[in-house]
């Protein structure tokens, strides 16, 4: 006589594991760490590169650097595609330039490799797969989830932005974009945390414990994709950039997460 | 129906053949108990079973199942080499998370009931981390009981404990073994895995080399006499003249394995001169049988 299982459907399943992977982001200190450094940097940063805007440097052959700081607080988060004049937050590779909202990319890949990498230095792992043996539900809580999480860093940078301009005393004029603008500007580098997400959990379920190997591998892949962000997400941005950002973020988390599942259900576990 | 059924498991880790064709049979409300060396393929199968680890060939069937299927895999619990927690976690949250992972409605309630069984009550707060290596694995069984699953698989959950830590997990085994459930456990502490199991599978260089219940040991497992004299060397190599097979254990005893009965050694030995000061005849246990076991298939 055949034995009688209760169903474990699809959607208990991914309610489940979202409650639990939202109980364990919002109860480890390293996301408050995480969220608190994404606040602090963009102070720092405006608040030293304004301190140290037209300071002269001489090297020993004599050679003179002027540093250069922000004209104005918006340039931390991103640059006026149309007008040209200004690539602060685009590809070149002045101080400024490099100093902006696109690190907290970086950061967020570090918020993944810990959160999936912890599942596998724990072993907790062990319990988790053998209750589960379907991997989709995993991938698309851990996507969600550090999406999130990756989205409130992005937004913790943009506040911390707002208190530094105003410590260090940088314009807040809007030149060649509106407060509408702006938004469309932050919500899609919000969205677009979810194509990194995507990407670092691949690496992250193929280096399993090793936390190191997933952060290089992460860091190291994300490097091609980082430059997208400022393109994507210019300040002068519309509602054409946010409905892109989202056209490329589910794109890549359905296509990566394809990815992240079947190496799951093809390599061990532990 | 069986709760495990495994057809010619195999599993290759690149070049080395982990399992080699291993067939295993875990009846319904069973206690398996899992034996072999190291390295035998013990800690593979249950991988395996667990769906930790795909197997390179063969077929495993969970309650007639495949073992891939979900609805049968969300009622096996398992602790496997140690339990899988968060370190700096209390044991409640630990719990909590795993509760919450298989959807249980009332996980408070559940989570002391398990605590409870593992005689874990007292114990709910302490971090993970501070937990003694007993109290861990008394964790690692509580959270594999989490959700009153139908099948328990338990990787060397008595080792490394000093006595009381075994002595309270062998309750906690019995316990389970009374719930019903079907347990495979394995372990290297063969004695007590005696005192739980209701079936045994020994497995040696990745293949199943026995399979059978408790009462097929008791039957297979071979009566001896021991007994003690004034002269033991000299006994000794009397003994060895009339019987096959006559061994010192630990105890200082001398063991004849074919003698009829006491009374036969007796009066042999009396016929010779020698007074027995203490006789007894008993049966050899697990541990020896399989030691037995190995020595028949060339194992030192």
């Amino acid at each position: 006589m055949e034995k009688k299982f209760e169903k474990f459907t699809f959607g208990k399943r991914l309610d489940s594991m979202l409650n639990v992977d939202f109980r364990r982001m919002f109860t480890i200190p390293f996301f408050y760490i995480m969220v608190g450094i994404s606040l602090v940097v963009p102070i720092l940063i405006l608040v030293m590169t304004t301190m140290m805007d037209g300071s002269v440097t001489v090297d020993p052959n004599g050679n003179e650097t002027i540093m250069q700081g922000f004209d104005f607080v918006w340039q931390i988060l991103g640059s006026v595609s149309s007008s040209g004049q200004d690539s602060s937050a685009m590809m070149s590779m002045d101080l400024v330039s490099m100093c902006n909202i696109n690190m907290m990319y970086f950061a967020v890949a570090v918020l993944v490799c810990v959160f999936v990498s912890d599942d596998f230095r724990s072993g907790y792992s062990k319990n988790l797969f053998t209750v589960r043996a379907n991997k989709t539900d995993y991938v698309i809580s851990k996507t969600l989830v550090t999406f999130v999480g990756g989205a409130m860093m992005i937004l913790a940078f943009v506040i911390g932005a707002l208190i530094g301009g105003k410590i260090s005393g940088l314009s807040f004029e809007m030149q060649g974009f509106n407060w509408a603008n702006l938004l469309a500007c932050v919500i899609s580098k919000m969205i677009l945390v979810s194509i990194f997400v995507a990407i670092f959990l691949v690496m992250s379920v193929i280096a399993k414990q090793r936390l190191w190997l997933s952060i290089l591998l992460s860091l190291g892949v994300g490097m091609f994709l980082f430059n997208i962000a400022p393109m994507v997400s210019p300040l002068d941005a519309n509602a054409l950039h946010v409905i892109l950002s989202l056209a490329g973020g589910t794109l890549f988390c359905v296509g990566l997460g394809a990815v992240s599942n079947l190496i799951l259900k093809k390599t061990s576990l532990v | 129906m069986n709760a495990i059924e495994i057809r010619n498991l195999t599993k290759n880790f690149g070049d080395k053949q982990a399992l080699k064709g291993l067939n295993m049979t875990v009846p319904m409300g069973s206690v398996y108990g899992f034996i072999g060396e190291n390295g035998s393929g013990k800690s593979t199968t249950e991988k395996i079973i667990c769906g930790l680890i795909h197997p390179s060939g063969g077929s495993v069937k969970l309650y007639g199942k495949d073992y891939t299927d979900v609805d049968v895999r969300a009622k096996v619990g398992v602790l496997i080499e140690s339990p899988g927690c968060f370190p700096n976690y209390s044991v409640w949250n630990n719990l909590m998370l795993q509760a919450k992972n298989l959807s249980i409605e009332n996980p408070a309630d559940e989570i002391r009931k398990v605590l409870t069984l593992v005689r874990m009550e007292g114990a709910a707060g302490n971090k993970y981390k501070n937990c003694s290596l007993g109290m861990k694995q008394r964790i690692g069984i509580a959270m594999a009981l989490l959700g009153n699953p139908e099948l328990l698989v338990l990787d060397e959950p008595i080792n490394g404990l000093d006595a009381d830590g075994m002595r309270i997990m062998r309750e906690v085994l019995l316990d389970i073994a009374r719930s019903g459930r079907t347990v495979v456990v394995s372990s290297h502490i063969l004695g007590e895995l005696e005192k739980v199991a209701t079936h045994y599978g020994i497995v040696r260089n990745g293949k199943m080399i026995k399979e059978m219940t408790a009462e097929e040991l008791n039957l297979s497992c071979r009566t001896f006499v021991a007994l003690k004299t004034l002269d033991m060397q000299k006994t000794k190599n009397l003994l060895g003249v009339r019987y096959s097979r006559v061994e010192e254990d630990e105890q200082g005893y001398l063991r004849v394995y074919d003698a009829k009965n006491a009374e036969e050694i007796v009066s042999y030995l009396y016929s010779l001169g020698l007074i027995v000061i203490e006789i007894k005849t008993d049966k050899i246990g697990l541990e020896e049988y399989y030691i037995d076991l190995m020595k028949e298939k060339g194992v030192n």
